[in-house]
């Protein structure tokens, strides 16, 4: 609905089935992702990435993904890897 | 040489298995195999025949099978011929159908969970599914091997894997014509048509990413078509062109594809003036180590005698029992058993 861009409007358009969340992970780490609502992404900090979600959809794809070094770093998380183990 | 695995609950068809190993390259172009699929989607109705075909013959297989799957991913769901029988089969309860290319994805995401995912970068935690299912989708992957052991991985203990790819018989009249055509046109010669796997290199492949109770079976989709242009056409509204990363980069001169037709339709033509055409298809089926599994049992390990079972006495290795002759080593003279 154009011009009801409210929260839950926006949660509507980026929610993910539940169960899909539980069984992603990161495509080039395998570990746990965390998810942005707001933003309607899927985070992996390990890899530096943020898997967009479009439609209730993961696009889980290296080449969609938006590199989090792109922007001021949000925090970096406890006992991340070590900057080889990132793409 | 050629094994036969005989398990619980899958029919004995042409079961095949054999150790070899395959070292995985970069040859495919994933990017463009992406891109063809995402542009096959437009005309995609016309060209579904293979998808459904396959994706009914996959289900046919999984029907032996009698076990109930709480939560099973299908790879490559396309226009999501494999996913509506798979909720009709009522074996899996949730389906969560994936896709390379976004677009499909976004399309199945109206039946359930669905998103779009690398097969070559699997984005599924270990021991996550009771099943991995597919068809059509990893005869484009360059690491099959690495692929196959992501799959693996994604599994429950003794989840299962069912997928088809197609396999290395797939359109070989198309390859020959097309090889010569080009070699007479311009002298030289470029990967056309994808090398698939073989049902040989198959099984070892499941093997090696750590399957038990591998089995590959295969089976051939035949089809006929007017001429190799038409054949050609429906490929590349399948989105199953050439995605060889060595492939031609400058235009093709069309006397190639001219030959190539000819050669097609004098060497391998129908009466009616037709061509054929097949698919081969292999079946991959392997399930994730359990501890639950049957195994072979160790050796000296039996409980009863042989003997016993087959109703003879015994004899102590060295000895010859009289009136009897070594196994392997015909009597000369008379044919055995013959008075």
């Amino acid at each position: 609905m154009p011009g009801t861009d409210t929260a839950i409007g926006s949660e509507t358009v980026t929610a993910v089935d539940p169960k899909l969340l539980e069984i992603l992970v990161c495509p080039i780490t395998k570990r746990p992702l965390s998810y942005d609502r707001a933003r309607g992404e899927l985070i992996s900090e390990a890899a530096g990435l943020a898997f967009p979600i479009r439609a209730g959809v993961p696009i889980m794809l290296v080449e969609e993904a938006r590199r989090l070094d792109e922007e001021p770093v949000i925090e970096p998380s406890v006992g991340d890897a070590a900057p080889e183990d990132l793409l | 040489m050629e094994h036969r695995y005989a398990f619980p609950g899958v029919p004995t068809r042409r079961l095949v298995h054999i150790s070899q190993m395959t070292e995985p390259m970069t040859v495919f172009d994933r990017a463009l195999v992406r891109r063809r699929r995402e542009r096959a989607r437009a005309g995609y109705r016309d060209f579904a025949f293979l998808e459904e075909e396959v994706a009914s013959r996959l289900v046919e297989r999984l029907e032996d099978i009698r076990r109930r799957f709480p939560i099973a991913l299908e790879l490559g769901a396309r226009s999501g011929a494999l996913g509506r029988l798979l909720r009709a089969n009522g074996a899996v309860e949730t389906l969560v159908q994936a896709d390379l290319a976004p677009g499909w994805a976004m399309e199945r995401a109206a039946e359930g969970p669905a998103l779009a995912l690398d097969e070559e970068l699997l984005p599924i935690a270990d021991g996550a599914l009771d099943a991995v299912f597919g068809v059509l989708s990893l005869h484009w992957v360059n690491d099959l091997p690495g692929a196959l052991s992501q799959i693996r991985r994604a599994l429950k203990p003794d989840g299962l894997m069912l997928i088809a790819l197609l396999g290395g018989e797939t359109l070989v009249e198309l390859r020959d014509a097309l090889s010569e055509a080009e070699i007479e046109v311009t002298g030289g010669l470029s990967p056309r048509v994808s090398p698939f796997a073989d049902v040989r290199a198959a099984g070892g492949l499941l093997q090696r990413a750590g399957f038990a109770l591998p089995v590959v079976d295969a089976d051939t989709v035949p089809v006929t078509y007017a001429t190799a242009f038409h054949l050609m056409r429906e490929l590349k509204g399948m989105g199953e062109s050439n995605t060889v990363l060595e492939r031609r980069r400058t235009p093709t001169p069309r006397a190639v594809f001219t030959r190539a037709a000819d050669i097609y339709a004098e060497r391998f033509g129908l009466a009616d003036g037709r061509i054929p055409a097949r698919f081969q298809i292999l079946y991959l089926t392997g399930w994730a180590p359990s501890a639950d599994q049957p195994k072979p049992l160790r050796p000296g390990s039996a409980m009863a005698r042989l003997s016993s079972a087959l109703g003879t006495t015994e004899v102590a290795a060295g000895e010859v029992a009289t009136g009897e002759v070594a196994a392997g080593e015909p009597p000369s003279g008379e044919t055995p058993g013959v008075e």
